[in-house]
């Protein structure tokens, strides 16, 4: 055990020593996992931040076994610490050793019911681990959890602005995104809400998953909030397994969508009462009241694509609210929102319904709009390199291969019509 | 091997010909290298990939009128490494089925593919000399010079010259223009149009004049720059003042648009934001095309129940 020591202080100084390092720590990995009662002293003697691949595996195996509540603090300082000055390059010599030490890190901070603590040292971990911004490592899920369970959304934030492009494991990815998809309801971002939620419920799947049924039956929810509609067919890259079955598994909400677009509020309560349990088995009551109360705002709008102006009592009656009061509420909640354009006349009590004032003739809707086109260039090109590899994928290529025609245009072509790799 | 020919003749290459070679050429080259995927076709006892190129052999076919000689097709022979010749009974058959089709073409040389000509192509030169007496040999070089502005294709024509007072033949090269049919050219712009070029020139009539109004506004700007530079030197006494060069300098500026409206501007901006709104409109199009297709690949690919087998739609 001191000779590993002493190997490790060695080796860690060029790249070159790390790996010869790394491969000594593999063969001596179970003899260290089979003494993780005697390993704790050893730890004061390395240097996370110079011994940083060393250090990783002795904590690995040190916290490999139980672990009581007096331990957690101690082991959630010294994972912490480590977190914090460990060396990213040696970190991501053995990725799944790390990745294994955060989660267990997770669970220490669960444990002791301080999830507060875990935030900031698991956002370190993850911008040590990610090679770019733009791969998800499995240590998202964690934070984004720790995120949720101590309320901090804002951190969270900052993370699922990154657009992601790689993935390792696919249940990172629907995890990943099911958080997400929560935090920003949470933070009433509904727009990124529902484009996270989308990811999960299209996400490629062999079987439905229950992260995908949870994700879906929020994302009727958000849909019916944010755009007031439910588009009643998954689009055709959701995988088919989804497209068939999602729909049978969320009956309640299904419904709930379509009694939605009825447009009557009356219809709608009622409907929620009588499957409130329901709802709230799935925790999903808060947003089931938010989506009625997005009903008026909706039935406002309808109104604008009808009338020039309208008093305000008319509005009551046709929103069916219950005063004048409340319309004129709603109505400046909703200018104030941009959802609508519009004038309040206070002394007649009319509002005048307004085209949108964007003239596009600013250079700041120029500046707008060259960026979008800059990204979507890139977005372009991205797509274009997965284009040719799936083009070149043996199984497409196998399929594709096997349905092709057998008479083309011209005729009795020598057309060979099996492609053999 | 002199470089020019005296023989007089002009030569015209089609494109097809040019397209077969490159062709047969690819193919022979990728069959030799099996990608590293399969485990079918792995070769049994572990060669190492062919380090040379190899070279590929055939025909050229085409039509001699006068002094011109035009040449149309190509197809592709066995090269016999034994005897050093080219496969002849194979040769005279294709040539029978050739001229049922075609009456008029006779068999006019070679070609083959390699960055020079060497002195073991002159035997097959010979051996083909009893079909025509002054054969040609067509050259391919398929390395591939991102700096050439030319085709890699050399005609080489066998002269009688006398060396060291030995009469031996050589290969002289010898200019050719192409020609192409209106199917030809069809086909080679469409060729072109398929791989949208990596670095290289621009390809449609759009990219031709925005690249031209690119350089111009470059040289704008820096011939502007040097005016600029100039005109600070002389304020901080650097350059001696000249005011001829100062006077024309500010006639320059009196010509520039004299229009500083805010209508003006409303009506630029707004045209300025019609015109980026329909490059984003033609962006995502695109996009959304290429998304389609990817979507539709990954479906065939990895979804297990889309397709139930059966063929698609007869188009």
């Amino acid at each position: 055990m001191e000779g590993l020591v002493t190997q490790i202080q060695g080796l860690s100084g060029t790249a070159s020593d790390v790996l010869s390092l790394q491969n000594l720590l593999k063969q001596a990995d179970d003899s260290l996992h089979a003494e993780s009662t005697r390993l704790p002293p050893f730890l004061d003697q390395l240097d996370p931040s110079k011994h940083s691949l060393g250090y990783l595996y002795f904590l690995e195996a040190c916290t490999a076994g139980p672990v009581t509540q007096e331990q957690a603090s101690s082991f959630v300082l010294t994972i912490a610490r480590f977190i914090s000055s460990c060396v990213a390059e040696q970190i991501r010599l053995a990725p799944d050793k790390f990745i294994s030490v955060c989660k267990r890190f997770k669970d220490q901070v669960l444990l002791l019911e301080e999830p507060l603590r875990g935030v900031a040292p698991m956002l370190t971990a993850i911008r040590k681990l990610q090679l770019s911004s733009e791969h998800l490592t499995a240590l998202h899920p964690e934070f984004l959890l720790l995120c949720l369970l101590s309320k901090c959304y804002k951190t969270a934030l900052s993370i699922l602005d990154e657009d992601i492009f790689e993935v390792d494991q696919p249940r990172d990815l629907f995890l990943y995104c099911y958080y997400g998809g929560m935090i920003s309801i949470g933070q009433k971002q509904f727009r990124k809400a529902l484009e996270l939620l989308h990811n999960v419920v299209t996400a490629p799947m062999s079987t439905v998953n229950a992260i995908a049924v949870e994700a879906f039956k929020k994302y009727i929810l958000v849909s019916l909030i944010h755009h007031g509609q439910f588009p009643t067919n998954l689009p055709k890259y959701a995988s088919s397994g989804a497209q068939r079955n999602l729909k049978t598994l969320c009956q309640p909400y299904v419904e709930l969508a379509s009694s939605y677009s009825n447009g009557k509020i009356a219809d709608l309560e009622t409907y929620v009462e009588a499957n409130k349990d329901k709802f709230e088995s799935d925790n999903n009551l808060g947003l089931v009241k938010q989506a009625v109360s997005s009903m008026y705002k909706r039935n406002i709008q309808r109104l604008t694509q009808t009338y020039l102006t309208l008093s305000l009592q008319d509005i009551a009656n046709r929103v069916q609210l219950n005063s004048p009061k409340e319309a004129e509420m709603h109505v400046l909640q909703m200018i104030k929102d941009g959802e609508i354009y519009a004038t309040i006349n206070q002394k007649d009590g009319m509002v005048r319904f307004l085209e949108d004032p964007e003239q596009y003739k600013t250079c700041e809707m120029i500046e707008r709009i060259g960026s979008s086109i800059q990204r979507l260039m890139t977005v372009s090109k991205k797509l274009n390199v997965m284009d040719e590899l799936m083009s070149c994928d043996p199984l497409y290529l196998a399929k594709a291969g096997r349905e092709r025609q057998r008479f083309d245009f011209d005729d009795f072509d020598n057309v060979p019509p099996r492609y053999n790799i | 091997m002199a470089s020019s020919s005296s023989s007089g003749l002009t030569f015209k290459l089609h494109p097809l010909v040019i397209v077969n070679i490159s062709d047969h050429y690819t193919r022979v080259k990728s069959q030799m290298n099996p990608p590293p995927v399969t485990s079918t076709s792995a070769t049994v006892n572990g060669v190492e990939p062919l380090q040379q190129a190899p070279r590929v052999y055939g025909c050229v076919i085409g039509v001699q009128r006068g002094r011109t000689v035009e040449i149309f097709n190509s197809f592709e022979l066995l090269y016999d490494p034994s005897t050093h010749s080219l496969d002849r009974p194979f040769l005279e058959k294709k040539q029978e089925l050739y001229k049922k089709v075609f009456p008029h073409f006779y068999i006019l040389g070679w070609y083959s593919t390699g960055s020079d000509a060497q002195e073991s192509d002159m035997h097959i030169h010979k051996a083909l000399m009893d079909i025509n007496e002054s054969p040609l040999y067509v050259l391919l070089n398929p390395t591939i010079n991102p700096a050439q502005k030319d085709l890699p294709v050399t005609i080489y024509e066998s002269e009688l010259h006398v060396i060291d007072g030995i009469p031996q033949l050589i290969f002289v090269r010898s200019s050719y223009t192409i020609e192409t049919v209106e199917a030809e050219r069809i086909s080679v712009d469409h060729v072109a149009h398929l791989k949208p070029s990596d670095g290289g020139s621009a390809a449609t009539q759009l990219a031709a004049h925005l690249t031209g109004i690119h350089s111009a506004i470059k040289m704008l700007n820096s011939r502007i720059r040097v005016l600029h530079h100039h005109l600070v030197g002389m304020q901080k006494g650097d350059v001696p003042c000249e005011n001829s060069l100062l006077r024309q300098v500010s006639s320059l500026l009196r010509r520039l648009p004299a229009i500083e409206s805010e209508k003006f501007q409303d009506d630029f901006l707004m045209e300025y934001n019609d015109t980026l709104l329909i490059t984003y409109l033609a962006m995502f199009t695109n996009c959304s095309s290429t998304m389609n297709e990817l979507v539709d690949k990954f479906n065939t690919a990895y979804d297990r129940h889309s397709r139930r087998g059966g063929r698609t739609a007869f188009i």
